[in-house]
């Protein structure tokens, strides 16, 4: 009833003047062309169906998303078909030469390789270990709270001071080597930080560490969701806490696990940091250890001899690179589900 | 209906992006003659001719993390230029310096957004230089170059984008370079630390002595080479960069691979810790510790060996630098610069020219808690530099220093990080043993010229 009454003017103490100010009727007419107020004799229903109503609250958004996502993909989409120079200047229309280029650059193909072999190796880890992780924190036993606490301090570690701390503890005399050396396991030291394949592979071990913590929380609220019932049901059936675990567990956090597969494919294949800290700038020796990302700033972004349009070209391909592993984790797990 | 409602607006979305795309792409505004970089900019801040106009107006001025400890000295400065130049004021900003410093400037030369006069290192300047964004001091101001030294006024130049060397900086503050070594190790090793070698090989050749005395218990240097490419060239006379800085000729010298075979012997015959490869290249802990015979080369480094190890300390020396075939040494200092895009050009350069005064750099110089060298003539003159008391390591580095800049010449060839990471790379693997050191520097110079064909 009340949406089809007609709106009675508010009166408050003082207004008069300020309704009977010049221009007054006039800011009124065009507030009520431009804001949703209810316009004399119109129904409220019909007010909220205005075509431009939806536009006008998600405008601040879409003014957001189009200046600092669209506005940045097209640019680099477009900026990968030129030779532009980071700094600025002319830049030439070269066609598809960019992207011939990277077919032909081992160097493209070996930080691919590298990308795509954190993401194998990383992504169901970081799956399921978390996964883990919350099911043993996530009883209500004494002392727990310290644990969660613990196992979550890492993620508000940053990146720069965990790389230096991996460095020291996986340097030749680190705490690693040396633990390993006293417990006779080995005659000489591990080459974490000169081996270029045990440079990627503890580089994905900071990440996983890193990460842990704070996949934990995502599972541990989604495990808060699977209801007690069914593993109460199941343990009088006698199935055992493994058992549990996979036949209820997962099935109940198999969205999240979704969600966190998702996040961690795309967050491997932009890593960085990681090799860096651990490779330094060459991103380990002889480069072996880079990643898309760090030859995206090689090859583009160095103020001197980048060339923005190549860089554009490879962010491209790892931007493909990045759309097709999400949709192809989407679509096995739609399989899985049916 | 709605359909049509929501094509038109993705459709203008999509143009307005593209548009705006469009005008990324031009790389600039502005058709005007005056341009610097991508900018439009005041006529006499570009072009031949003297910058004339009134000193009048407020500018900008970027050190790079000095406000912390010499906040008074700068604001001094500042006072007094203003003082002497009534209707100006400075505004003063420092940037922290990190690893993204020159990115960030870029971006802020890109942004038109320079800061009027602003301290920087090689690397952004050459940067810089290279887009047109900074003032180009030997034409706008002829007599900038009387106060210095003069290698150092002729050596500090930076090319444009055509290749032309242009003075774009005004040298500033140096530190110099010399070995630290600790002198146990080095009597072990049967090296007289009074007798520093001369050439970059006897240099490694003592450390290979080091190597076999120390059977793995501590080492002569660190293994990372990317603080020796292209130091190490420089100082033995190698040519890196043609002359137009356009295409690398390193492997054209035949010492580059005698160089390279050297390192990687160093490090297989373990001269070098193992992990320091492509990790640190920073001595200055593990010098403390006793755990590698040769420190940091910076002056500055003697004294915090005297307060963080004082035992070590008691054990180290300083020594001359290896001269070998440059004879001197080479050293880019921080440099002061003035945006072209500046619009109180006048004001700016005044501001620069004052800052680095012989005055000015004397009294900063002097400062006990600096560790620093100035660039002008009369500065270096003075008996402060000249006639160096106390006989500690400390004295006799900051004694050397004053000694090699008389001669010292900011010929530094100025790498890109990336050309520099391509050539270190090669380097590497021919230290581990992967690739033969001819090969790994016929490859570091093919990498390293793709990169410089690709920035044109």
């Amino acid at each position: 009833m009340v949406a089809t009454q007609t709106a009675k003017p508010v009166t408050v103490p003082g207004a008069e003047a300020v309704v009977s100010a010049p221009g007054t009727a006039r800011i009124r007419r065009l507030a009520r062309a431009v804001l949703p107020g209810p316009a004399p004799g119109a129904n409220g229903a019909a007010l909220y169906r205005r075509w431009w109503l939806p536009w006008l609250w998600t405008a601040p958004a879409i003014v957001c998303a189009a200046v600092f996502g669209v506005f940045p993909f097209l640019n680099t989409v477009l900026l990968s078909f030129t030779n532009a120079k980071p700094l600025g200047g002319a830049a030439n229309f070269v066609g598809l030469s960019n992207y011939t280029r990277m077919l032909d650059d081992s160097d493209f193909w070996l930080a691919t390789r590298n990308s795509v072999l954190y993401a194998v190796i990383v992504v169901p880890l970081m799956v399921l270990l978390p996964l883990l992780l919350a099911v043993l924190v996530e009883k209500n036993l004494p002392g727990i709270g310290f644990f969660r606490s613990a196992f979550y301090t890492p993620v508000l570690a940053s990146s720069v001071v965990v790389g230096l701390s991996w460095q020291w503890l996986l340097a030749d005399d680190g705490l690693v080597n040396t633990w390993l050396e006293k417990a006779h396991l080995i005659r000489s030291a591990i080459p974490f930080l000169s081996d270029s394949w045990l440079i990627l592979l503890s580089a994905m071990g900071l990440t996983l560490w890193k990460g842990l913590g704070w996949y934990m929380v995502f599972y541990l609220a989604a495990l808060g969701n699977v209801p007690k019932e069914l593993h109460e049901a199941a343990s009088m059936d006698g199935a055992g806490a493994a058992r549990r675990f996979w036949h209820i567990t997962v099935p109940g956090v198999r969205q999240a696990m979704m969600l966190v597969g998702t996040l961690t494919g795309i967050g491997s294949l932009r890593v960085f940091t990681e090799i860096y800290m651990l490779g330094s700038s060459t991103g380990g020796p002889g480069g072996a250890d880079r990643t898309l990302p760090f030859y995206i700033r090689d090859v583009g972004l160095d103020p001197i001899t980048g060339n923005a349009g190549y860089g554009s070209a490879v962010s491209v391909a790892l931007f493909v690179l990045t759309l097709g592993l999400t949709l192809l984790a989407q679509r096995l797990t739609k399989e899985d589900e049916s | 209906m709605r359909t049509g409602r929501l094509t038109g607006s993705m459709v203008g979305i999509i143009v307005l992006t593209l548009t705006a795309a469009g005008c990324g792409l031009s790389g600039g505004s502005g058709d005007s003659d005056s341009t610097a970089g991508g900018c439009t900019v005041d006529k006499g801040n570009v072009g031949s001719g003297k910058l004339t106009g009134e000193v009048k107006g407020k500018i900008t001025f970027q050190t790079t993390n000095l406000k912390k400890d010499f906040g008074s000295f700068f604001n001094g400065v500042i006072k007094s230029f203003e003082k002497a130049h009534p209707g100006t004021s400075v505004k003063w900003i420092d940037d922290p310096g990190d690893s993204t410093f020159t990115q960030r400037n870029v971006a802020d030369a890109q942004a038109c957004t320079l800061p009027d006069v602003i301290n920087l290192n090689s690397e952004t300047a050459t940067a810089l230089t290279k887009a047109g964004y900074l003032l180009n001091l030997g034409v706008k101001d002829p007599s900038a170059a009387k106060p210095f030294v003069p290698a150092f006024w002729k050596s500090s130049t930076f090319k444009d984008a055509s290749g032309s060397a242009l003075h774009t900086v005004l040298p500033w503050y140096t530190g110099g370079i010399v070995l630290t070594y600790n002198t146990d190790l080095l009597k072990k090793a049967g090296i007289d630390p009074a007798k520093p070698p001369t050439t970059v090989f006897g240099l490694f050749a003592d450390y290979e002595k080091i190597a076999k005395s120390a059977k793995g218990k501590y080492f002569a240097t660190m293994a990372n080479p990317i603080w020796r490419i292209p130091a190490d060239f420089d100082q033995m006379n190698i040519k890196t960069l043609s002359s137009d800085g356009k295409s690398a000729v390193f492997a054209d010298d035949p010492r580059t691979t005698q160089w390279v075979a050297w390192m990687a012997k160093l490090y297989k015959e373990g001269a070098m810790p193992k992990d320091s490869l492509s990790s640190s290249n920073d001595p200055s802990t593990p010098y403390t510790q006793g755990k590698v015979a040769y420190g940091s080369t910076n002056p500055s480094y003697v004294r915090f060996v005297k307060q963080n190890s004082p035992s070590i300390y008691a054990k180290t020396a300083v020594g001359q630098q290896p001269f070998d075939a440059l004879g001197h040494t080479t050293g880019a200092p921080q440099y002061i610069s003035v945006a072209a895009t500046s619009k109180h050009a006048p004001v700016a350069l005044a501001f620069a020219e004052y800052l680095t005064n012989a005055e000015n750099q004397t009294a900063w110089c002097k400062d006990p808690d600096v560790v620093i060298f100035p660039t002008t003539t009369t500065s270096l003159n003075d008996p402060f530099f000249q006639k160096v008391s106390g006989t500690d390591q400390f004295a006799q580095a900051r004694k050397l220093v004053a000694d090699q800049l008389k001669t010292t010449t900011a010929y530094q060839t100025n790498l890109s990080p990336a050309v520099q990471n391509a050539i270190v790379s090669q380097v590497q693997l021919a230290m581990q043993g992967k690739k033969s050191p001819a090969q790994a520097v016929k490859d570091a110079q093919a990498k390293a010229n793709e990169l410089l064909k690709q920035a044109g």
